[in-house]
């Protein structure tokens, strides 16, 4: 039996460390890394908790991020509750064995420290590396702090583990600014910690000699779509599962989540979308323009963003008279690939506001409260005109001249 | 002369293993492609044979594969040594053995790749390559004489 | 919000210090906010940590800030790091430096003019008579305790402790008369 934890109602904690908590809390049975920074502190610390004999667990060190997620598919599909941590380029190490997992519909969690991919080599906060989670088939859910990181990794095994989704989850913090800034986290009793989560059940395990069953079957052109297909309802059909477990889990903790978080959006004529630690700082610009300049300001977040809630953040946005969209990835010849894809569910209604994008951030270049506020009034001069000024895609925080693409044939 | 269910379950190759026809929807497949390879409780298969195993259809035993033949490997017991060199080889388990001694071949799920007959040591060979559409009998009756070893 | 920027150099606890503070601050009921701005930082080289302390939840995720405390625990860095950079007319300094208050700020012209903001306390010196290595981080909380006026100092070394619980007692105890000895030697 672990040894008992002793928590106190209020710590300080850091993103890394508030994920390793929850872990803990969840009686993982298997966690298979290979640490990478800046998620290396959720693995170390997990890796402290064995030693000192706080979980009942295995470790597994593997020698790569492509074994680390090659071992949680064989863990997971031996019926164990299965966890991991990685970023960035061990992210993409593992890029392959994402879509074995989802595939085979194994319900691993995985607390993923953005960080942006080289070259040039950068151990810092982007989003390029949960990019390329997108199509993976895994859920992704998105943190804001170092509370959320804690709370939606708890979150993360309750909704992956439902029978009628049973797929994998990704729980994403931003590299340093949630995984090492120490922050107000209250966390809960491991009692109650561990109700929530609730014993895993497993489906189709191989270890279950009642009932052997074949892993990994090759399916040519006359079987493979229909299994996508199958795959792709139960992620999109896993929307009121999380719906529900963020109720449970606000009945539990007093916390309120939602797959699409709108602060100041009642009444705004101005909003920034935006993901991860960006929200909150955007936030609070946005409060103090509309107290110093009566700007009416707001703020769209996606917590959940995969499956991609197209209904709500159309819903959220349709009022609104102008948007920027941030991207915090290299776009590599596109548009931000999250300006496209709200731009796409507002497509969807009759609402057409001047939407712009921004690509900022990269390799964890700060975003000031002050850069939130002049996006923002930016978006109120767009408003004002009636017609996009700028060019459509502009860069935030860039040293050298004016950069962007793409003129509005609106105006 | 070989039996052509020789040691088999009702449902050995009861199923055409054919494309494209009265295939399950996307709603009928299974979750993450996993497939269950026994009917029922299958508690102790380990320890039970072939034929007494309850495959289940998404398990190929059910399917069959013998019209993709057009040569068939024909087993002469009176030769064999029972090397079990043809068990081993074959790519389809096709090759009926039991305690070590060789029985025949599964019609079933047999190719007629030839394998068998390539890796089988004895002179004449124990197992040879005849048209699907010859009978045993005259495969038997056709059977070679020992080769002698040609002098250096 | 009070917003609060280390100078310091890997290696002498600076990041240590922030979370530290903020682990004591969050005591008394506040939110906080402790980072620094490091990655493949070697022992030596300059680093920044930051604070921030506030009633409610502190929402600002950025790097940027005007400090309302510079704790600067490296004396060559007071010199050669831009210790002033986005500095408010209130921002209070605390220096850890061998010199006097008059000696420092005539070496440093970017604190000319902030004399009565300025304050030094030889934080290496104590660490060294305390803890018996250079350690100037908790000897700068104790100096901080003092010149902010946040909190008691008694209050202030029990939740220090408690911070420190997974150290031996000799460390504990040599930190605690660190803290003290900064506390009542800062001016």
């Amino acid at each position: 039996m672990a040894v008992k934890f002793d928590l106190n109602e209020r710590e300080v904690w850091d993103g890394a460390y508030a994920a390793s908590q929850a872990l803990r809390q969840a009686q993982v049975d298997v966690l298979a890394a290979y640490p990478i920074t800046p998620s290396t502190p959720i693995v170390e610390n997990y890796g402290s908790y064995e030693a000192n004999g706080y979980i009942d667990g295995e470790v597994i060190m593997v020698e790569s991020e492509h074994a680390a997620m090659s071992a949680c598919v064989g863990a997971s599909g031996s019926g164990g509750r299965v966890a991991t941590a990685t970023s960035s380029q061990g992210f993409a190490l593992m890029a392959e064995v994402l879509y074995q997992a989802s595939g085979m519909r194994l319900p691993i969690v995985m607390t993923v420290v953005n960080r942006a991919l080289a070259s040039p080599l950068n151990v810092r906060g982007d989003h390029s590396d949960m990019y390329l989670g997108r199509d993976s088939g895994w859920i992704q859910l998105g943190a804001f702090n170092a509370e959320e990181a804690y709370d939606l990794t708890l979150c993360a095994f309750k909704i992956g583990e439902d029978h009628s989704v049973r797929l994998p989850v990704m729980v994403h913090q931003d590299g340093f600014t949630t995984s090492h800034t120490a922050q107000n986290v209250y966390p809960i009793t491991d009692e109650k910690a561990y109700k929530f989560v609730g014993d895993f059940k497993p489906v189709d395990d191989m270890l279950d000699f009642s009932r052997p069953v074949t892993y990994g079957a090759q399916t040519e052109e006359d079987w493979h779509f229909e299994h996508k297909a199958r795959q792709h309802k139960a992620i999109m059909d896993s929307r009121p599962v999380i719906d529900a477990t963020f109720e449970e889990f606000e009945k539990l903790s007093g916390r309120k989540y939602k797959r699409v978080e709108t602060y100041h959006m009642d009444d705004a004529e101005v909003a920034i979308v935006a993901l991860g630690t960006t929200v909150e700082t955007a936030l609070v610009a946005a409060r103090e323009l509309r107290e110093e300049e009566g700007i009416k300001a707001g703020v769209v977040a996606i917590r959940v963003f995969r499956p991609f809630p197209l209904d709500q953040v159309r819903l959220a946005l349709k009022d609104v008279k102008a948007v920027s969209v941030l991207d915090r990835s290299a776009p590599g010849g596109a548009m931000g690939a999250f300006f496209n894809e709200v731009s796409a569910a507002l497509y969807t209604t009759n609402a057409r506001p001047l939407v712009t994008n921004y690509i900022y951030g990269l390799g964890g270049r700060d975003f000031s409260i002050a850069e939130a506020k002049r996006i923002f009034k930016e978006q109120k001069a767009h408003a004002d005109i009636g017609h996009i000024t700028t060019d459509i895609q502009k860069f935030s925080g860039l040293r050298g001249p004016e950069f962007g693409y793409f003129q509005t044939l609106r105006g | 002369m070989q039996d052509l269910k020789l040691l088999a379950q009702d449902n050995r190759g009861l199923y055409q293993l054919e494309a494209g026809e009265d295939l399950l929807g996307w709603h009928e497949v299974t979750q993450g492609s996993i497939l269950p390879s026994f009917e029922g409780d299958a508690t102790g298969i380990a320890n039970m044979k072939q034929e007494e195993r309850n495959y289940s259809h998404y398990n190929s035993y059910t399917a069959t594969v013998a019209s993709w033949r057009v040569l068939k490997p024909v087993y002469n017991r009176d030769i064999c040594i029972d090397c079990q060199n043809c068990w081993v080889w074959c790519p389809d388990t096709s090759i009926i053995s039991r305690d070590k001694q060789m029985l025949g071949i599964d019609y079933d799920h047999c190719k007629g790749c030839g394998v068998c007959v390539e890796v089988c040591p004895t002179n004449p060979k124990s197992l040879l390559m005849f048209g699907e559409h010859s009978s045993f009998e005259d495969a038997l009756s056709q059977w070679p004489e020992k080769k002698k070893k040609e002098k250096k | 919000m009070v917003e609060i920027r280390w100078h310091s150099r890997a290696g002498q606890g600076a990041v240590s210090g922030a979370k530290g503070l903020g682990d004591v601050v969050a005591t008394t009921g506040k939110e906080v906010q402790a980072f620094a701005l490091y990655g493949s930082a070697k022992r030596g080289a300059a680093l920044r940590a930051y604070n921030r302390i506030d009633d409610e939840r502190i929402l600002n995720h950025a790097k940027f800030m005007y400090p309302d405390f510079v704790l600067v625990i490296d004396p060559a860095l007071a010199m050669s790091d831009n210790i002033t950079m986005n500095d408010k007319e209130s921002t209070k300094y605390i220096v850890t430096t061998h010199l006097s208050k008059e000696e420092l700020i005539n070496n440093i012209p970017a604190l000319q003019g902030k004399e009565d903001r300025v304050y030094v306390a030889d934080c290496i010196q104590i660490s060294l008579d305390t803890i018996g290595r250079s350690m100037p981080n908790a000897p700068m909380l104790g100096a901080f305790v003092k010149i902010s006026g946040m909190f008691e100092l008694d209050y202030f070394l029990e939740n220090m402790k408690r911070v420190l619980q997974k150290f031996p007692q000799k460390i504990i105890d040599a930190n605690m008369e660190a803290i003290t000895r900064a506390y009542n030697e800062v001016n």
